[in-house]
């Protein structure tokens, strides 16, 4: 069937306005942070990058990255972990109470987050536990393990159960079959979970709000800027957070890739060793 | 063949809650012996495999390995191997990489390994540069022998097959069963394969054994299978066949010349005709056992003729003959069938016992 003229210039111009929609917010984030106005308001008239140099020498901004940095990091180690063993419960692996996990899993998901926030605030607070970037990390864990494993789950459900099978009836041990098949069955899932992890921590508001206590992470700093004492530094921070990501979402696609590459390139060497072997051979 | 069997199983049971899906099975294997479980879909045949290789734990019962009891022994260190009905190949390693993977669990140097998964290629017939590829680069049958290779790498005593050609198209599975009866030959390893086909299990084995329903009904070289199976399930499983009821001597709406009623005297059960064993008579021809059918469908197999026809005492009846040997008429003529009292096998069990 073919798309009447009409139809796929209806289509481009949806398709374009959906993409302006998106990213158009990001766009003027990114002029207002190199507006030389103190306000923001457009049009921009003069502009300015001296806010960009501010911001990478500031010593606040440079805690606020570190700090984010630190929770996001661990959040994302921690959730590869979690996720990995929790995803095998969750598709791979039958027990008595596996449907009874898979919904409660999801739960802190379906939370909103500000309630969440709270009832972790109020936790902490019974327990004793004065809030801190420590306890927002737990925090963030609630809620970003369950789709982490829901991410690694996904690839865990394609996986033939008879691999890590006959990885055993070969000789394997439970420790060999994880290392040896396992693991690198899943990393794919695991890789794309990592990602995930952080950047829904780095980006995180809601629960770092209720939960950091006296520190701060990017994302706060940003909304108290706003509300109280608003710079330019504002969008070029905002703008160095967006950029981060887009490296690191980068760095994860690459790896991958250039691991793949390597292994190929690994895996070619015998043949051409076989290859020569032939004639001594024959 | 020695004369200690190489595997012994004594009263073998498995139970799944209230589902018993094996029923205190006895079984020894000859060392080199190509034996090939054969039964539907649920009678318990890969549950059994399971049993074998140490996949899951029987219920009851002992399984030996020679002198070794080994139903307490973990899969990885019996020193048994099994192809999986999916293969099991790793997509993450190369063709080299998975058949060097029992040899690296089992500490093998590199060298020594890549010269085993050299030699495993040859044995296979599989072009040596086939080791750095992909799984993924492989065709189906490619991907067979690499599984098969795979399995041979650590040197099993007994190399189990859990259906592995049932996804492969009809004439490369005829090709593969040739090859894998070959290599049976070659290595002189002991077989235990299990199928649902029992063509698969007549090209290859030594003996078959028919599973149902968790126990199994016969266990026999396959010519006596086939000519002489114990039950009617045996008989209909084994291919194409005629069973007629035989009440004291004598079936209803059958002539039986006095050499066959001397031969059947006063007994019942159901007498089996193989559809090749009938022939078509002559209009005045006689045999040991004669009746008419008119001819309902004819179907050409090559050099042979089928026909599918309804006997006068009522019931169908398959026959197969030469096409030289076809039918005067075709569809809607009556003939005469015969067939000599000793091509009959009387299998002694009452029709409604099945």
């Amino acid at each position: 069937m073919r798309t009447s003229r009409f139809t796929a210039t209806v289509l481009m111009l949806y398709g374009l306005l959906v993409i302006a929609f998106l990213y158009l917010p990001l766009f003027s984030v990114g002029l207002a942070s190199i507006s030389k106005a103190r306000y923001l308001s457009f049009p921009i008239r003069r502009y300015a990058y001296g806010w960009y140099g501010e911001a990478l020498a500031s010593d606040t901004v440079q805690t606020l990255l570190v700090l984010s940095l630190k929770v996001a990091g661990i959040v994302t180690v921690l959730s590869m972990i979690i996720g990995f063993f929790g995803a095998l419960a969750f598709a791979r692996y039958s027990w008595r109470f596996r449907k009874a996990y898979q919904k409660l899993i999801l739960l802190p998901i379906f939370f909103p987050q500000t309630v969440l926030g709270l009832a972790l605030l109020m936790w902490f607070n019974t327990l004793g536990i004065v809030p801190s970037w420590k306890t927002a990390v737990v925090a963030h864990l609630v809620w970003i393990a369950p789709i982490a494993t829901l991410v690694i789950s996904i690839r865990a459900y394609s996986f033939d159960p008879a691999l890590e099978e006959a990885a055993r009836d070969m000789g394997a041990s439970t420790w060999d079959t994880l290392r040896e098949v396992t693991i690198p069955l899943l990393m794919p899932g695991v890789v794309s979970a990592g990602l995930f992890a952080f950047l829904l921590s780095w980006g995180n508001f809601p629960l770092s709000l209720f939960t950091t206590g006296a520190d701060s992470t990017l994302p706060e700093w940003l909304y108290a800027k706003m509300v109280s004492g608003y710079s330019p530094l504002v969008p070029t921070v905002g703008i160095l957070t967006v950029g981060s990501s887009v490296v690191l979402v980068a760095l994860g696609l690459l790896v991958p890739w250039g691991l793949r590459r390597m292994r190929a390139l690994a895996g070619r060497v015998p043949s051409e060793q076989a290859a020569q072997q032939i004639p001594q051979e024959t | 063949m020695g004369d200690q069997p190489i595997l012994r199983i004594n009263g073998l049971t498995k139970r799944f809650n209230d589902f018993t899906a094996l029923h205190s099975i006895d079984l020894n294997v000859s060392e080199g012996e190509f034996l090939t479980i054969v039964g539907p879909s649920g009678s318990g045949k890969t549950t059994l495999i399971r049993l074998l290789v140490g996949i899951d734990e029987p219920s009851d019962g002992s399984i030996w390995l020679r002198d070794r009891r080994i139903d307490e022994v973990p899969a990885n260190k019996r020193p048994t191997c099994m192809v999986f009905q999916s293969l099991a190949l790793f997509p993450h390693r190369t063709v080299g990489q998975n058949i060097e993977f029992p040899l690296k669990l089992r500490k093998v140097p590199p060298a020594d390994r890549r010269a085993r998964a050299l030699e495993l290629l040859d044995l296979l017939r599989l072009p040596r540069d086939y080791y750095g590829k992909r799984i993924d680069q492989c065709s189906g049958g490619e991907r067979q022998r690499v599984a098969l290779a795979r399995a041979l790498a650590f040197d099993p005593e007994i190399l189990f097959f859990d259906e592995p050609l049932s996804a492969l198209d009809y004439r490369l599975r005829k090709t593969l069963e040739k090859e894998l009866k070959d290599l049976h030959r070659r290595t002189g390893k002991t077989f235990i394969y299990i199928t649902h086909s029992l063509e698969e299990a007549m090209v290859m084995s030594d003996r078959i054994a028919i599973m149902r329903a968790g126990r199994f009904e016969q266990i026999a070289p396959a010519e006596q299978i086939y000519a002489k199976p114990v039950s009617r399930f045996v008989a209909g499983f084994m291919g194409e066949v005629n069973l007629f009821d035989m009440t004291a001597g004598q079936v209803p709406g059958v002539t039986l010349s006095p050499h066959a009623q001397s031969r059947f005297a006063g007994q019942s059960g159901t007498l089996m005709i193989r559809p090749e064993s009938l022939s078509i008579l002559p209009p005045s021809g006689t045999a040991d056992i004669c009746f008419t059918a008119v001819i309902e469908a004819e179907y050409l197999l090559g050099s042979r003729m089928q026909y599918t026809l309804r006997r006068a005492g009522g019931g169908t009846v398959t026959v197969e003959v030469l096409r030289e040997d076809a039918a005067q008429g075709g569809v809607g003529a009556e003939i005469t069938l015969g067939c000599p009292a000793d091509a009959c096998h009387l299998i002694a069990e009452v029709p409604d016992a099945a």
